[in-house]
């Protein structure tokens, strides 16, 4: 690795934190509260502080390995950290179990694809629509969710295809419906842009946007500048597993050390 | 501390070395291929036989002989079945690595079973005979001695390979990253061959050295190197030194047992000590209890074609032309085979649960007949009425839920090895109590709504019924919500989690409908042959039939039959076809020779004739998974 063109030196950085929350404010949908993950030597997520806000879309950037899926599967509970706590809607969730905090609220993507990969499109979205009947005991139609969700991410024309039969970019879409299929009040999004077209980036960058005017708090991890600077309201920069920056779009994008780790980690 | 005491744990000890070294081999070609090695156990059986047609048959001198297995024969064996069997696999789940090495044990049991008849006693002598000494009372024979030498050496051989040789540090290397191993020059073909002859060897030497304490049988030999597994996983499958431990403390708690711990089991103090057979098995499945728990991964469905399932027409159309196809068998076969066909349909009807948990929801059962012993036990105890069946369900759908329970932080590889545990510990600790030694359960056929089902040809119909009742009914649960959340739960557990799915408690409503499915086939199982012994329900029966349903298609109907057809007929076949010899164990040669062919598809036949079907179609083959599962088209390729 070069020598980066601006030398910032990360161990003395301090981020310059003008968008602090606290967890019990209502209006903070999902709360990661100084979360550190460590794997044997390794330091994947170290003192990181998220706040996600309802009707919000937040964006969580940084280069590989900077530790942004380690930090979603410590929220959605697959992951222990090894220190700090998950909140969620004014409730520390740390101690659930990931199936408990789905029934609070909160789905999620995954980058490596975790689709129903043996059954159709729909019937993923279906199966999901199916789980949230049975543990929300609402009277949901989840036949009727599974349709009008399919509409909704724009898979009317595979529905009835096996899903490890599609192409990445709408395996992708699947995981989306389904997500959605369980009536999230905070999304995780891991990557939901690789894999698509520019149209398709963009019909999803619409629908992150109207996702979060229907209040729920989208927080995504993405690669697409262009998409990132577009739909999100916030955006949080993570680097060798610290939080580096956190600000509005055009603050990040100007940020030196944000600057400093993305030329570093390109080389 | 008496003098017995320190008798018994010497002789612990010496029984706890030979643990050690099975288990040793077993988790260098872990740690180094990746694959747990089923087989192991049948590779020592085979070093342990090897040894006695050189020495006993052939008249060489041990000093030759001993060398020529350990250190000529079994790596090359070793070394072998990793470039044919092993090399390929590279990548691929646990499943399919599960069914190519338990298929390679069923063949080399077979294979032994057919060169060295098992109704001939051998044996084998120990190396050094008689002999020994006596130190404060305690004696040692020579071949004690050796033992502990051996292990000794062994022990140190392993320490100065790993740490001080290239190719030993080399395969350390690899288990970690084998493309940087690669990129600093190793070979990780060459150093996974390596760790497979080493493995090989040590359970060889395991076997030749416990084999004149146990006697020379196959059978035996296999499942006694197999108790190494409860000291590999005491290492946790890594760690040399904790395995050597875990052999130590395994063979001096199987010496103590009988002596010490079965006089004070609450309500067996006379008995307890028969159980001694099963402590390793028990030992084993508490070692399961306290691992740390899973971390929710996919299973990569990679390459699964997953037939389509039928629908509701379509699986009412196959129901009845399976009744209607008994109605005309009935007709047409002499009774003897139409107890035979009967035999057949009872098997099916309890295989179908594999389809079910197996197939549908991927969770890995090596122990199908001991639900099916555990219904027709009940059976045999209710009175021969047709309640007992009810019964047969329930008692095994308890247990079923109780191994779920248990096991329900257990995935892949370990989930395979408790239900193995569960079934083995069945084996040595209940059927052979109630059923073994001679003992035999009679089950008369019970009467149903005034019907007399002495009949051989009204109860194979009913039983056809039964069978097809069950296939419409097993077809529609997987059409519908439920069976999309157990496909689900076999495609993706993290993703269902996430969901919102408590996987714990679909597992134990899985684990438990299977089992009393499996039981209440036992019901049927146990009136339809009259008479059950322990060895009905033994855990390589149960194994053989899961390979036989995983060749058929394991996600299929015609799975189960294919497999409850095949594991039936091989040995009526074997005793019309002329010339074939009657040692010859088709049922074992052929399943494994099988599934070590098709067991890379976890489709099985099904899937090759499905894929055939997609391509004669002109439909593209599925793409290679995008989550970096194994690819076996690759797999195929280096393979063919």
């Amino acid at each position: 690795m070069s020598t980066p063109s601006q030398t910032v030196d990360l161990e003395t950085y301090v981020p310059h934190v003008d968008h602090t929350y606290d967890p019990r404010d209502p209006e903070v949908a999902l709360y990661v509260d100084d979360v550190s993950v460590r794997f044997g030597g390794v330091q994947a997520v170290s003192s990181a502080t998220i706040a996600a806000l309802a009707g919000q879309v937040t964006g969580l950037i940084g280069p590989n390995g900077a530790g942004k899926t380690t930090t979603f599967n410590v929220i959605t509970g697959l992951e222990s950290p090894t220190n700090g706590r998950v909140w969620l809607a004014n409730n520390d969730v740390s101690s659930l179990p990931p199936y408990k905090r789905a029934r609070r609220g909160l789905a999620r993507t995954f980058q490596r694809l975790e689709v129903f990969g043996t059954l159709t499109a729909r019937d993923n979205i279906l199966a999901a629509a199916e789980f949230r009947r049975s543990w929300a005991h609402d009277h949901s139609d989840p036949r009727q969710v599974a349709d009008e969700l399919i509409e909704r991410v724009g898979l009317g024309h595979v529905q009835h295809e096996r899903v490890d039969m599609l192409p990445t970019g709408l395996a992708r879409l699947v995981e989306l419906g389904r997500g959605l299929a369980t009536r999230p009040t905070v999304l995780l999004l891991d990557e939901p842009g690789s894999g698509l077209d520019t149209a398709e980036s963009e019909a999803l960058g619409d629908l992150l946007i109207e996702l979060a005017q229907e209040g729920i708090a989208v927080l995504v991890v993405e690669h697409d500048v262009d998409l990132v600077m577009r739909v999100c309201n916030r955006i949080h920069v993570l680097d060798f597993g610290r939080i580096i920056c956190v600000g509005y779009p055009k603050d990040v994008q100007a940020d030196p050390a944000v600057q400093a780790a993305y030329l570093g980690a390109e080389d | 501390m008496t003098v017995e005491f320190i008798q018994l744990l010497v002789v612990g000890l010496v029984t706890g070395c030979v643990y050690a070294l099975s288990a040793t081999g077993l988790v260098v070609t872990y740690t180094t291929s990746g694959i747990f090695n089923f087989a192991h156990g049948a590779i020592g059986m085979l070093g342990a036989f090897t040894y006695w047609q050189l020495t006993v048959a052939w008249g060489w001198p041990a000093w030759v002989a001993l060398p020529v297995v350990l250190l000529v024969l079994a790596p090359l064996f070793g070394g072998a079945v990793e470039r044919v069997l092993v090399r390929p696999l590279h990548g691929a789940s646990v499943d399919v690595t599960l069914v190519i090495t338990l298929g390679l044990l069923l063949f080399l049991l077979g294979a032994a079973n057919y060169i060295w008849d098992p109704a001939t006693s051998r044996v084998l002598p120990e190396l050094f005979k008689g002999g020994g000494t006596s130190i404060a009372g305690v004696n040692l024979s020579r071949q004690q001695i050796l033992i502990v030498v051996m292990a000794i050496v062994v022990a140190l051989a392993l320490r100065t390979l790993f740490s001080r040789t290239r190719i030993g540090i080399a395969m350390r290397g690899v288990v970690d990253d084998p493309d940087l191993c690669a990129m600093s020059g190793a070979s990780p073909a060459r150093i996974q061959q390596l760790s497979w002859a080493i493995g090989a060897a040590l359970a060889s030497l395991a076997g030749i050295l416990i084999a004149p304490k146990v006697g020379l049988s196959s059978l035996q030999l296999t499942l006694l190197v197999i108790n190494g597994y409860a000291a590999a996983l005491f290492g946790r499958l890594k760690s040399l030194p904790r395995t050597a431990v875990g052999g130590i403390l395994l063979g001096i708690l199987v010496e103590m047992y009988p002596v010490y711990i079965s006089p004070h089991v609450p309500g067996f103090s006379n008995t307890a000590g028969e159980l001694t057979k099963a402590v390793p098995m028990i030992f084993l499945g508490v070692l399961l209890l306290f691992l740390p728990s899973a971390r929710l991964r996919t299973s990569t469905a990679a390459g699964r074609i997953a037939p389509t399932v039928p629908g509701l027409r379509q699986s009412l159309v196959g129901g009845v032309a399976l009744v209607v196809g008994a109605v005309f068998l009935t007709g047409l076969l002499s009774s003897d085979n139409l107890g035979i066909a009967t035999s057949v349909v009872v098997l099916a009807i309890a295989l179908l649960s594999l389809v079910l948990l197996t197939g549908y929801s991927g969770q890995t059962s090596l122990f199908v007949l001991t639900f099916v012993g555990l219904g027709a036990w009940a059976m045999g105890h209710s009175g021969h009425s047709v309640l007992g069946l009810l019964w047969g369900a329930l008692l095994a759908g308890a247990a079923g839920a109780l191994v779920a329970l248990a096991t329900a932080r257990l995935r892949g590889l370990y989930l395979a090895l408790a239900t193995f545990a569960f079934a083995k510990g069945m084996d040595e600790a209940f059927f052979y109590f109630h059923l073994g030694s001679g003992q035999q359960l009679e089950i008369k056929r019970f009467q149903l709504l005034g019907l007399d089902t002495q009949s051989a040809s009204t109860f194979f119909l009913l039983c056809a019924l039964v069978l097809a009742v069950a296939s419409v009914g097993v077809l529609a649960v997987r059409r519908g919500r439920w069976g999309r959340q157990l496909t689900a739960l076999n495609d993706s557990p993290a993703a269902c989690a996430t969901l919102g799915v408590n996987t714990t408690i679909t597992k134990v409503v899985v684990f438990t409908a299977a089992a009393a499915m499996a039981g209440f086939a036992g019901g049927l199982y146990g009136s339809s042959r009259g008479i059950v012994t322990n060895n009905d329900f033994a855990v390589l029966g149960s194994l053989a039939l899961l390979l036989a349903v995983r060749v058929g298609g394991i996600n299929t109907i015609t799975g189960a039959i294919f497999g409850a057809l095949t594991i039936t007929m091989f040995p009526e076949i074997q005793k019309h076809v002329h010339g074939l010899p009657d040692k010859l164990q088709l049922a074992y040669l052929l399943t494994g020779l099988a599934a070590v062919s098709v067991g890379r598809d976890p489709d099985g036949l099904g899937g090759q004739f499905s894929k055939l079907g997609h391509y004669l179609r002109g439909l593209r083959t599925p793409p290679p998974s995008a989550s970096g599962a194994p690819d076996f088209e690759e797999a195929r390729l280096v393979h063919s």
